[in-house]
């Protein structure tokens, strides 16, 4: 079968159409890293804003002055800190180089800063300026400001029918289980790494779809279907071998990217603070998700991966039914685009947080507060889709050579 | 090798391609002619498993070739009316493919893909893509591929058909000589080139069988006789509108034209040898498409 494999992958590398899909792919890649490599930016005491890897590692420098677990002492120190310079003259100057100086001195605890906006903000509020009133005595109650938050949300008019007591309870339990006090260090290039990790996750699935769609489809447009499905093989190890190089081509495509610009971007902005609990800063906050950002960026390349397999070959099937490879091509765009039309209706949140894009957005998942009662059992939408795609995914397999088995010439 | 027929049909809803055909064939060459429609490569499909009959079943050896699968299409080499390629692959590339979709192993496939390639003429080529080729080198793969794996039934659907007269009679004469032996279904509207290849002719209609056998005995079918005769230009047209007429030929100020009628159809009519295609002609009130006529 590896010699059927081998051609098969040739008519999809030989095809001139695809030498231009390749490199829209490395375009797409450099794009990406680019704008997260610039994700990431320092100040230094002149005021003056830069990029890249110097300031990553300038700025790795000074967040570093402040990496251990965070207790009382610290953030009482980091209240100490930020009080100096919001007293300080540069910052109260009405000068943007002035105040630009005055940050400067803020980025090393400026993800603790967040921190505290956040828990003494509200759950729904944000406010940049709290942590400047929050007292020394406030302090202390950091942590439970987090849980107390989300108390208080779940209580609220707005909430209180949304989620059953038993998912009120669960989510409650999730923030209490997060480990305090929270170990902080420099974990920007993770940050920044999973911020963008979306937008090359679904640019691979939107260009490869080009690769695979015509894999089933073409035999029929070229009319080489005849001998193809007349030839001993052709029914079964033929169809096995064109399922394997579809396969090859999602799984290369998808991890050649992704190994290429975590590669790139870690390597401009640091790889330090991957044991750090995701609920470290100012993005994941809220998450219920306790796991650190290596786990993040673990599940979101691995949930990336099987939503590649899943969309792309959900696409094949198209192809192999319809015999149009135009329809294949349509399957991505329609199952990334038609949710975020839908985005806005609140009924469908549930539904809309089980999609097969989802997948492709773990790191934005895990954000979410979809909830769903499995028996007695209270479930966040991250698991379920990585159990139920993995399942789909092993039907649509034996579906998809199925069809195209049963290919009728008229 | 035998191959039988019972009963076949194929309908695509209301229209019934192949109607309840009953068919026997062993070793040989069998030349399937009819006009556009008639169900020829339904039937060639059906036979190649590319279609699943709605009623009636084909047996190879006893055996139901639809159950066999696989070991049925081990014997089979189909070379189709439209033959599709994969462009960017070359001559050698696409005929290893295919000898690799038919399992045959490689040490064999790159043995067997040389002798072919050196058969059909393609040495020269083997290394161009196949969109680079004309059309006749096309239809020279076509012929190679299913030779691959020396089948024992060989199906070719409209093997000459678009190809120049010099290419026809290349393709032809390769037809024969590897017809040796097996089983050689030839579908044409060409009639010329069953009259040349085929040891027994079948005559396809309305989706049915009308008439089989060798070229004599189907010449033998025909109740009518054949009439050639010079008339003058003014009378061609009160006599096509009378016969059915195989052949107009002007000739300075008079025409030659071939009739087919039980009666002497003018004084200067000559009784003469029928051919195959005053038969079709006769059958199926249809000119014949040979380029190489007269009209």
């Amino acid at each position: 079968m590896m010699r059927m494999t081998r051609f098969e992958l040739k008519k999809i590398f030989l095809k001139p159409v695809n030498k231009i899909v390749f490199i829209i792919l490395a375009i797409s890649l450099c794009v990406v890293s680019y704008f997260a490599i610039g994700d990431v930016d320092y100040v230094d005491e002149n005021g003056e804003k830069s990029t890249g890897i110097a300031a990553a590692s300038a700025l790795q420098g000074k967040k570093n002055e402040w990496a251990g677990y965070i207790t009382d002492d610290i953030l009482r120190k980091v209240l100490e800190e930020n009080e100096h310079i919001i007293n300080s003259e540069e910052y109260l100057s009405t000068d943007m180089i002035e105040k630009e100086k005055a940050y400067s001195k803020k980025q090393g605890f400026s993800d603790i800063r967040e921190m505290i906006n956040q828990a003494f903000g509200g759950f729904q509020d944000y406010n940049y300026y709290r942590a400047d009133s929050v007292t020394q005595e406030e302090i202390r109650s950091f942590y439970d400001r987090r849980t107390d938050n989300l108390i208080e949300w779940l209580n609220s008019e707005e909430q209180e029918s949304r989620y059953s007591e038993q998912e009120k309870q669960f989510l409650i339990s999730q923030y209490g289980k997060l480990e305090t006090p929270f170990y902080y260090e420099y974990a920007d290039g993770w940050a920044a790494l999973l911020e963008y990790a979306p937008s090359i996750i679904m640019l691979a699935v939107l260009i490869t779809v080009f690769l695979v769609s015509g894999i089933f489809s073409d035999e029929i447009q070229l009319k080489a279907d005849s001998i193809f499905f007349s030839a001993r093989l052709g029914r079964d190890k033929a169809i096995a071998a064109k399922i394997k190089a579809g396969f090859i081509v999602v799984t290369s495509v998808y991890w050649i990217m992704i190994l290429l610009y975590s590669g790139i971007v870690l390597a401009v902005l640091g790889i330090g603070g991957a044991g750090c609990s995701i609920q470290n800063g100012f993005a994941n906050w809220k998450s219920f998700y306790n796991i650190t950002y290596l786990q993040d960026y673990l599940l979101t390349v691995l949930g990336g991966y099987l939503g590649n397999l899943f969309i792309l070959f959900l696409s094949m099937l198209a192809s192999a039914k319809t015999h149009s490879k135009a329809l294949a091509v349509t399957i991505p765009f329609i199952i990334l685009f038609i949710p975020s039309f839908l985005n806005g209706i609140s009924v469908l949140s549930e539904v809309l947080g089980l999609l097969p894009d989802q997948l492709l957005q773990v790191c934005t998942a895990i954000k979410t507060f979809n909830l769903y009662q499995v028996g007695t059992k209270v479930v966040g939408a991250v698991p379920i889709i990585f159990v139920m795609y993995s399942i789909l995914f092993c039907i649509l397999l034996p579906v998809l050579y199925q069809v195209y088995r049963k290919t009728e010439i008229k | 090798m035998k191959l039988v027929l019972d009963n076949l049909t194929k309908e695509f809803g209301e229209f019934v391609a192949v109607d309840h055909v009953n068919l026997t064939m062993t070793n040989g060459v069998y030349g399937l002619l009819g006009v556009n429609g008639a169900g020829k490569t339904t039937l060639m499909r059906m036979l190649c498993t590319l279609l699943k009959p709605t009623g009636g079943d084909i047996y190879c050896n006893g055996k139901d070739i639809f159950q066999l699968d696989g070991e049925y299409r081990n014997l089979l080499g189909y070379l189709p009316q439209d033959f599709g390629f994969y462009p960017e692959f070359s001559v050698k590339d696409y005929l290893f493919y295919i000898a690799a979709i038919k399992g045959i192993r490689p040490i064999v496939a790159r043995k067997r893909a040389k002798e072919l390639i050196a058969r059909v003429g393609l040495t020269k080529v083997e290394n161009k893509k196949l969109k680079k080729l004309s059309g006749g080198m096309k239809r020279r793969v076509g012929i190679a591929q299913a030779m691959l794996n020396n089948p024992q039934i060989l199906i070719l659907d409209e093997p000459t058909a678009g190809l120049d007269p010099n290419e026809r009679i290349r393709f032809r004469n390769l037809i024969s000589e590897l017809s040796e032996e097996r089983l050689v279904l030839l579908s044409t509207h060409i009639v010329s080139d069953i009259e040349y290849i085929a040891n027994e002719i079948l005559m396809m209609k309305g989706g049915a069988i009308v008439n089989e056998g060798t070229l004599d005995e189907i010449i033998s079918t025909m109740p009518e006789k054949v009439w050639d005769c010079i008339v003058p230009q003014q009378s061609v047209s009160a006599l096509t509108k009378r016969y059915k007429v195989s052949n107009i030929k002007s000739e300075n100020q008079s025409v030659n034209l071939r009739i087919i009628s039980a009666e002497k159809p003018c004084e200067t009519a000559i009784c003469v040898h029928p051919s195959l295609e005053d038969v079709f002609l006769y059958y199926f009130g249809e000119k014949v498409g040979d380029e190489n006529d007269t009209f």
